[in-house]
């Protein structure tokens, strides 16, 4: 700050807005950005939920001509696109963004202009993708796209490139976030703050990290050579030119299936904070939880050719693949017996958050059985491509991941704002999605059995479909219904503000040690951290000893947790921005970086190169100008002024 | 403070999670509908139920282990009113740690071995104790299945015939994108990949007709993509297999069928075969397949593709991959308008006679009536004998193959007639003998067209060298 640097010429003073739509596009508080994605993918998730009841319209009865099979695949493959990169991804971002700075006791993350970029990266992206609707161009050729029918020879039109051209640009948005959060966790924890002390959905937030930068490059590289493929006709999945289609399939699901867990993990970590509060007692096994997430972010990438199952690929990939497969519900399982745990014996207040926690994981559990079912080869080739499978995943990604989140939802929300959400319309909220999710999905399994085929846009009547596929219908609806009675919760909790105080759950871990919502800079102190879930035992320090162990409370952490070494802990960096100013007097120093234009502007540049891919090549020169004001100007730019 | 809900609230509309269960219940599988995986028909489909069964019932347990332990808890233990009473608070317990991992270990043991004798009995080729093994092509196209029987130079589209409790090994293949074969009754599913072959084998016990479908998704019409498996008796399938070597019968001059015929010829016969019953025609009409398909991949786009096989079409019971009943209404309005019945056919892509504003047929209600006549009369012949068409018969591939469109006297028909082309032959084009016309004009339809006549002929040069050579000679005699 003492050195005169050089700097790009400004066109705009640096953002000061405190309010407004200037102080959000100039953002780089973890807390609002975590805002933005939240919003915005819950947007997406009314768009994607609406393309999946227009299918379940369509697929009410046998026969039905509401939806032409053009539009229906458009439908089905947005649908899938929009809830996987477009809803949970980024809801879940939007998770991270609020809570791990707050958990980890700092005041935020490690990169916050990246952060900014990020987000606005993956706004542009979706965009760009949902754009398809407007110029008649929605892809349709799956969210897998499947080569060749991925390529242009038998997909002519422009919608799998809005499809490739997009998710390269959520591909990035999501490696930087990705990298963000791994440094801010392994570098930005509260002094004493060992990896055995942060909590549980922060560890989840760190192993989901690691997946999304090693898988999603994954997803780039096959992205860009589809994107070749389309636009300057290369050959590298198009069997017509000698490319092979398999090896599209090897790398999409190599990326496929740690995308899963991507997915899912953030929604264990949301559980494993949720069923202590409310059940008063700490995580049952608290190191076997973290392990078992590490196993499995680890094993996810030996298991992705049980999606391919029926490609032929020869009875010993089967074998090994089944084993593989079979073998990651290990840890699985110890996961749901480890929330049992932490059930058990405790004072459960069966609220909305807690509804929504124990939901998950009785319908993951019935997600994860399905699964062990079709990773055995031989059931496998009856059930692949059918409805059992999209029952399966669906028990999985709405059962676990969705519910995971609304318990998220319902349990920070009064830190995000401070104030409740209303507990009746909650609990009407829980209830409505949970008969809607079981009528749409157990029939499903039925269906598949009886063997209906996915992504098909109709059947005929004597296939012995129908009475299934009704229920499947109304229980959709149902569904949808509860989706808007949280709707209503919010507006109707926002009109009543039932204020909550900082900690009103009598929760854990240090977030409900500020207040809600918490100021812009967090803490007014940075937190000193000596034990797991050290805001429980600063209130109640007399259950130190019981969950330590009596004599010796630091030495006799249970197992897992002995690497921890306070002394090395407390020489890790503090905050961003810089705790101490040399003033030494305390928060009235507090720093926090600058706002920014720049990661908006890099953003808008690299949004508008992707739209050449869709209309021409002249457009580049249109992105560059921003794009190249975007980089030197953020490289030029101070963290703060 | 902490707030804490109406216990009994909650659980109230907890009951209604029943409501699902119930109705999941009445709607339970049904063995006997069309595509059930349990209903089977075959020792593979029965292996793959008895072992989904056998993990279903393990996995039951433990979810009635595990459920019933959540609601256990959940109510044992649940607040009953407001208070801030503290639980024993426990870190965890190492031993049950052990032990919740140790036993799922076991149970995907127990699993594992029957998961792994399955795939290798199934997927490693087909055993050698099974009995005489029926080798099958099967091809996937957007949006219909081709067999073709290579032992016995079979070839037919959408309705295979097997034999009762005989083996049949598929190779599986694709002309276009992946597609998936399956048949949930007789086995479960294998993909067909585009120049990269795959394997299958399938025993059917039981005689009787099962659907089929395409699993994987294939484009706009992969709803539609559906075929039929018929397993005869050992004595059926031989007799329709030499059925597929009888030819029908030529139509009756004057007949709705020999108008049929004509229109067929002059409008169909590019793409689609209905007479692969000659010895040699096996031959020609996968040579063609191979032909169109390698024009496909340099030219990487469909300027010709294949079509389905219609040799003794009246013999099917189903129409476009297994979508209709077929019948002459049906199949008049299909051949009106294919995309009406199967969206995305490429017929009227492909062929002149759909080149209108609404992409129906130029042809009169009659005609069209004529040809689903005619195509329907496609039957082996009951003298089948008499009407054997020799390879090196010119006059008998005339009769098969160009009487549709010429006659051998002097009247002009869709062709001109040919009655004195041996004569004119010679002096037609400059340069080209009798000979080298004639076969031009067999091969290269396009190169000299009478004047008067469309060049709507069809290129025979699928017809092979020797029938090539037998009409030449047959024509130069036709004074």
């Amino acid at each position: 700050m003492t050195t005169k640097s050089l700097t790009f010429p400004r066109l705009f003073p640096r953002p000061q807005a405190k309010w407004g739509i200037w102080s959000w596009i100039g953002t780089v508080d973890h807390k609002r950005i975590g805002t933005l994605y939240g919003i915005t993918a819950f947007i997406w998730f009314i768009v994607g939920g609406i393309e999946a009841l227009m299918m379940r319209a369509q697929l009410a009865s046998a026969e039905a001509s509401l939806i032409d099979p053009e539009t229906f695949n458009q439908l089905f493959t947005m649908h899938g696109t929009t809830m996987v990169f477009l809803v949970i991804m980024p809801l879940s971002a939007a998770f991270f963004n609020w809570l791990v700075p707050l958990q980890i006791g700092a005041r935020d993350v490690a990169f916050p202009r990246l952060n900014a970029l990020s987000f606005w990266i993956f706004l542009f992206g979706s965009l760009i993708i949902n754009a398809s609707w407007l110029t008649g161009n929605a892809p349709n050729g799956g969210w897998f796209g499947y080569a060749p029918n991925s390529g242009t020879t038998f997909n002519p039109g422009l919608g799998m490139t809005y499809w490739i051209v997009g998710l390269n640009i959520l591909g990035v948005a999501s490696i930087a976030a990705g990298l963000n959060f791994i440094v801010t966790i392994l570098n930005m924890r509260a002094p004493g703050m060992g990896m055995f002390k942060i909590p549980i959905f922060t560890w989840m937030t760190l192993i989901t990290s690691i997946l999304i930068v090693l898988a999603m490059p994954i997803l780039a590289v096959a992205g860009i050579q589809l994107q070749t493929d389309r636009v300057y006709g290369t050959h590298f999945f198009n069997s017509l030119g000698g490319g092979d289609p398999v090896m599209w399939q090897h790398i999409f699901w190599l990326f496929g299936h740690p995308e899963v867990y991507i997915l899912i993990l953030p929604a264990m970590g949301i559980v494993s904070e949720v069923l202590p509060t409310f059940a008063r007692k700490p995580l049952f096994g608290y190191p076997f939880v973290v392990f078992a997430g590490a196993v499995i972010g680890f094993m996810g990438w030996f298991v992705w050719s049980h999606h391919m199952f029926t490609v032929g690929l020869g009875p010993a990939v089967n074998t090994a693949f089944a084993v593989s497969t079979m073998l990651i519900a290990v840890p699985t399982g110890v996961k749901i017996f480890n929330w049992l745990g932490t059930l058990w014996g405790g004072n459960i207040r069966l609220n909305t958050p807690m509804l929504f926690s124990i939901s998950f994981i009785a319908m993951f559990t019935i997600g994860g059985l399905s699964g062990v079912i079709h990773a055995s080869p031989p059931t496998d080739s009856q059930q692949q491509d059918t409805y059992f499978v999209v029952a399966h995943f669906h028990y999985v990604l709405v059962g676990g991941a969705l519910l995971g989140i609304f318990s998220g939802i319902y349990f920070w929300w009064p830190k995000f704002t401070g104030w409740f959400l209303n507990e009746k319309l909650g609990i009407a909220n829980w209830a409505l999605m949970m008969i809607g999710f079981n009528l749409t999905f157990v029939p499903q399994h039925w269906l598949g059995m009886d063997g209906m085929p996915r992504r098909i846009y109709t059947y005929a009547e004597n296939m012995g479909w129908e009475n299934s596929n009704l229920a499947s219908s109304i229980g959709s609806f149902l569904l949808g219904v509860g989706i808007l009675v949280f709707i209503i919760n919010v507006f109707y909790s926002m009109m009543k503000k039932k204020m909550a105080g900082a900690d009103p759950w009598d929760g854990r871990t240090l977030e409900w040690s500020t207040s809600s919502p918490p100021p812009e800079h967090d803490f007014d102190e940075i937190p000193q951290v000596k034990y797991r879930d050290q805001f429980w035992f600063d209130k109640y320090p007399e259950t130190i000893s019981e969950y330590y162990g009596h004599n010796d409370d630091d030495q006799a952490v249970p197992s897992g947790a002995q690497i921890d070494d306070d002394g090395e802990a407390a020489e890790l960096p503090v905050v961003s921005g810089g705790a101490d100013d040399g003033h030494g007097d305390g928060h009235s120093a507090i720093h926090l970086p600058d706002k920014s234009y720049y990661p908006f502007i890099l953003a808008f540049g690299l949004a508008i190169f992707g739209t050449a891919f869709v209309t021409d090549g002249l457009v580049l020169f249109a992105g560059a100008p921003f794009f190249i004001w975007g980089l030197l100007g953020w490289s030029m730019e101070p963290v703060n002024d | 403070m902490h707030r804490v809900s109406k216990l009994s609230f909650p659980l109230r509309p907890a009951i209604f999670l029943l409501v699902p269960v119930a109705i999941a219940l009445l709607a339970a599988c049904t063995p006997e509908n069309n595509q059930s995986t349990f209903g089977t028909a075959g020792p593979i489909a029965k292996s793959q139920a008895d072992l989904f069964n056998f993990i279903f019932w393990i996995a039951a347990i433990v979810f009635v282990l595990v459920e019933g332990a959540i609601i256990y808890i959940a109510i044992r233990y649940r607040q009953r009113s407001p208070n801030d009473k503290l639980p024993h608070q426990t870190h965890g317990n190492d031993k049950l740690e052990i032990t919740w991992t140790i036993i799922p270990v076991i149970i995907l043991v127990i699993i594992a071995v029957p998961t792994l004798t399955g795939i290798w009995a199934q997927q490693n080729g087909v055993p050698d104790d099974k009995g005489e093994v029926l080798s099958v092509v099967a091809t996937g196209h957007q949006w219909w299945f081709e067999f073709q029987y290579p032992d016995h130079e079979v070839v037919t589209a959408n309705e295979l015939h097997i034999p009762v409790n005989r083996p049949v090994a598929f190779k599986l293949e694709s002309q276009d994108v992946i597609h998936s074969f399956w048949v949930p009754k007789i086995a479960g599913k294998v993909d067909m990949i585009p120049l990269n072959d795959n394997y299958i084998w399938m025993i059917g016990d039981e005689v009787g007709t099962f659907y089929g479908q395409c699993a994987e998704f294939c484009g706009i019409a992969h709803a539609h993509m559906r075929f039929r498996v018929i397993v005869d008796t050992e004595e059926d399938f031989q007799a329709w297999l030499a059925g597929m070597h009888t030819p029908a019968a030529n139509p009756v001059a004057g007949t709705a069928e020999a108008r049929g015929q004509t229109g067929f010829l002059t409008n169909c016969s590019m793409c689609h075969t209905t007479n692969s019953t000659t010895p040699g025609s096996y031959a020609r009409e996968t040579d063609t397949q191979i032909a169109r398909w390698n024009t496909w991949i340099e030219e990487e786009k469909p300027t010709q593709v294949s079509a389905p096989n219609l040799t003794h079409f009246g013999t099917r019971t189903t129409l476009a991959a297994g979508l209709q009943d077929l019948n002459q209404q049906s199949l008049e309005e299909w051949i009106d308008d294919p995309s009406s019945i199967k969206i995305g056919t490429r017929m009227q892509a492909h062929a002149s006679v759909y080149d209108t504003d609404d992409g129906t047929a130029k042809l009169s209600p009659t005609e069209v009536s004529d040809i689903a006549t005619y195509l329907l009369s496609l039957k082996p012949s009951a003298d089948a004998a008499a009407n054997a068409v020799d390879d090196g018969d010119g006059e008998a591939v005339f009769a098969a193959k160009c009487s549709g469109c010429h006659s051998t006297g002097p009247d002009a028909g869709t062709g001109p007639g040919l009655a004195g082309v041996g004569d004119r032959a010679g002096s037609r084009v400059d340069g080209l003998s009798a000979d080298e016309y004639i076969e031009q004009s067999l091969r290269d339809p396009g190169a000299y067209v009478v004047d008067g006549f469309s060049p709507i002929m069809p290129n025979w040069s699928s017809l092979g060298d020797e029938s090539i050579d037998a009409l030449v000679i047959y024509l130069k005699t036709l004074n």
